[in-house]
């Protein structure tokens, strides 16, 4: 049933907007969406026994597992926060003329559309639909960034969806190669995840560490991790910023999560061992070219979306140490990464409402007298900038500590190249931060510019995001960390 | 019933003009021609399809053939058809990186390798069949032929026609590897519908210029002139 009700919200929402040509109305209904979705996960956590079973779900198809649900509700959470932040950012694209009025059903329709499609994703447990899903989730994520049809935004959504598809496709002949291989072990192909995880000793590695290796291709693609990773920057810093949002903190753990869920399949042979060194080298290598590519950064969005490219490798390379330990804050990392994340782009959101003259997406950004100007977003961008870079008592300093921490375990060189890559990506952003925010206009020339009035709906969801993070951080809350470890034991690490 | 022997003729022959329609897209510069060879080598896996079928008699290999004959024979190249006559676009003399004749050449080399890595890995499964075995290595060629396209070709509309190659591909490889279940089959098609819808859309807006491409939404009516709010 609960499937279903899913279903059902979005279609109601879809008529309702389908129905209404008021701007503030379609917002109200996403919002709405979002909301009933985040209600309905916080139910099935509270309430219902994990792994729930009810109609279709815990069928060969769908289930409902720990990990997914925990996928789910960072979803709705973001998904909730970017379509309040969407009622005033889109507002003003909308008087500035960077999205014409008649794309806005479209927008709305496609971002309900997204969330549905997000959620069935983390619910699938048939590989293939989840991959279906995933691949969905990208072409209609790609329409959200060419919404603004300007030239370089259909470039941007181009790239993407066709780095992401090509990918995909190599993941689906690692699939075909996966259903093989239970075919021949099990009697039955199969591509339940529940099943293979179950059988999953049983499979001859060679033919697994191939099949591993081509689904890796297409979910890194879709995670944005090296060499896969060019389409990231570009679409994420084109895309209007509430999208960037949602791109950035839930469709590249869509890719993570597929990743994940690959390699707890493979950590049940001894295949593993010759896997974990190759996600080690790309996982570091992600983190690198990131960590290079933002020191000379002078675009706000850009900045942020290689930082996003980082953590992605910094995922990879706690999920290479392959203890318990090194996976919970794995997750843990999931959850700061894409909190954190959603707020620094609400708030270059702002600064691009701002400066949005001088202020192209690909021309270095032209920003001065922000202390004057938007003193909030300033402040936000400076506190979550150092939550990105992990400093207490923001949580990815614990994810990010521990891991290390593990790392060292394992190899203390790896932990040094690691250590000094993200210190070169926290001297980028900091180096960023120095140099623009204390950019002054002369006294006389740059009273012109007005203050943008940031509407309340745009400022109330990244106050919310890092009181959040910093509940999280402080308190770190002992259901929740139950709630990870759960995960880890269905992951069988 | 046919003679086996005589079907796995025919499906080598067939194997022979997948090769030659790939290549034949890899290398033209004519852009209408490319869409009517895409057909072609759909239509070529629908009659692999059946011919497998005739060998195997699984009942899911009708079911593909039935699916892409309507779907990449007729459909597809259909739409792409009528958007090329929208973006008056003949011909593709644009290419990144490699020029058909280093593409040709690569895909021959890639061809080698491939054969190479699959015989060492395939004979784990019951696929030792050399006709399975060609499948498999055909199938990831023109899965990777059709990935060179995508990257070489600067048109947006090409782009999309690589890509679908590339899914030829993959169908390819699936067939000879491995009997999936229909559903699965199904979904990629789904996937690859909506795909070329979309990148054949903003193609309108990227092939052309962007004064034109609004005008060109509203040809389409995905853009409604509405005024108030």
């Amino acid at each position: 049933m609960i499937l279903i009700s899913f279903v059902l919200v979005s279609v109601v929402s879809l008529v309702l907007i389908a129905v209404t040509r008021n701007h503030r109305h379609m917002n109200t209904v996403c919002i709405m969406q979002a909301l009933i979705f985040a209600a309905l996960a916080v139910y099935l956590a509270l309430t219902q026994h994990v792994p729930v079973f009810s109609f279709l779900v815990g069928s060969q198809y769908f289930f409902i597992d720990h990990f997914g649900l925990f996928e789910v509700l960072i979803a709705t959470v973001i998904f909730t926060c970017a379509a309040t932040y969407a009622r005033g950012y889109v507002e003003g694209l909308l008087e500035s003329g960077e999205l014409e009025k008649g794309s806005l059903k479209l927008f709305y329709a496609a971002w309900t559309l997204l969330l549905l499609l997000i959620v069935f994703a983390f619910f699938s447990d048939n590989f293939a639909l989840f991959w279906i899903f995933a691949e969905l989730t990208t072409v209609i994520s790609a329409m959200l960034i060419a919404i603004l049809a300007a030239r370089e935004n259909i470039d941007a959504a181009f790239k993407y969806i066709f780095i992401a598809s090509i990918s995909m496709l190599f993941a689906f002949v690692g699939f075909i190669f996966l259903f093989e291989i239970s075919r021949v072990s099990l009697g039955t192909g199969t591509l339940n995840w529940t099943v293979l995880m179950q059988y999953a000793d049983r499979f001859p590695t060679g033919m697994l560490i191939a099949s591993f290796v081509l689904v890796f291709i297409g979910f890194a693609a879709k995670s944005g991790i090296f060499p896969f990773h060019t389409w990231l920057p570009e679409a994420h810093a084109k895309a209007p910023s509430a999208v960037s949002a949602i791109l950035s903190g839930v469709l590249l753990n869509v890719g993570i999560y597929g990743i994940i869920r690959m390699y707890a399949i493979v950590h049940q042979t001894i295949a593993f061992t010759t896997l974990a060194p190759m996600i080690t080298v790309f996982g570091l290598l992600t983190v690198g070219i990131s960590a290079i590519s933002m020191l000379p950064q002078k675009n706000l969005k850009k900045l942020v979306a290689f930082s996003s490219v980082e953590n992605m490798g910094i995922m990879l390379v706690g999920l290479a140490i392959s203890t318990p330990v090194a996976l919970f804050w794995v997750l843990f990392q999931i959850v700061a990464h894409s909190l954190t994340k959603a707020s620094m782009f609400f708030s270059a959101g702002i600064l691009h409402r701002q400066y949005r003259n001088r202020f192209s997406s690909d021309a270095p950004d032209d920003i001065r007298d922000i202390f004057r100007l938007q003193p909030f977003a300033a402040w936000i961008i400076i506190l979550s900038g150092l939550a990105i870079i992990g400093m207490p008592p923001f949580p990815l300093f614990f994810s990010e500590f521990f891991i290390m921490l593990q790392l060292g375990a394992a190899s203390l060189w790896v932990l040094g190249i690691m250590l000094l890559l993200l210190f070169i990506a926290s001297v980028g952003l900091g180096y960023f931060v120095l140099t623009t925010f204390t950019q002054m206009s002369e006294p006389d020339t740059g009273s012109d510019i007005e203050p943008y009035l940031t509407p309340a709906s745009m400022k109330v969801p990244i106050i919310f995001l890092i009181g959040l993070l910093l509940i999280i951080g402080i308190f770190l809350p002992s259901h929740g960390m139950e709630y990870l470890n759960q995960i880890v034991m269905e992951l069988k690490f | 019933m046919i003679d086996t022997a005589i079907v796995i003729g025919i499906i080598r022959i067939l194997f022979v003009c997948i090769i030659i329609t790939a290549a034949y897209i890899i290398s033209t510069r004519n852009l209408l021609s490319v869409v009517s060879v895409y057909a072609l080598q759909s239509l070529t896996l629908v009659a692999i399809a059946i011919s497998l079928f005739s060998l195997e008699g699984s009942i899911v290999l009708l079911e593909i053939a039935l699916v892409t004959f309507f779907s990449k024979v007729i459909i597809i190249p259909y739409f792409i058809a009528t958007i090329q006559e929208k973006i008056r676009i003949k011909r593709d003399i644009e290419f990144h990186y490699l020029n058909p004749t280093s593409s040709l050449l690569l895909s021959m080399v890639l061809m080698l390798v491939i054969y190479m890595a699959l015989s060492k890995i395939v004979p784990e499964t019951p696929a030792h069949n050399s006709l399975f075995l060609f499948g498999a290595v055909l199938g990831i060629s023109l899965m990777l032929m059709g990935m060179m396209v995508t990257f070489s070709r600067k048109r947006a509309i090409t782009k999309v026609l690589g890509f679908l190659s590339m899914e030829n591909g993959v169908l390819l490889f699936g067939m000879f590897v491995t009997e999936l279940p229909f559903i699965i089959e199904f979904l990629i098609i789904i996937d690859l519908i909506i795909l070329v819808i979309l990148t054949a859309v903003l193609s309108v807006g990227i092939d052309s210029t962007l004064e034109d491409y609004h005008k060109r939404l509203h040809q389409f009516h995905l853009l409604k002139d509405s005024e108030e709010n």
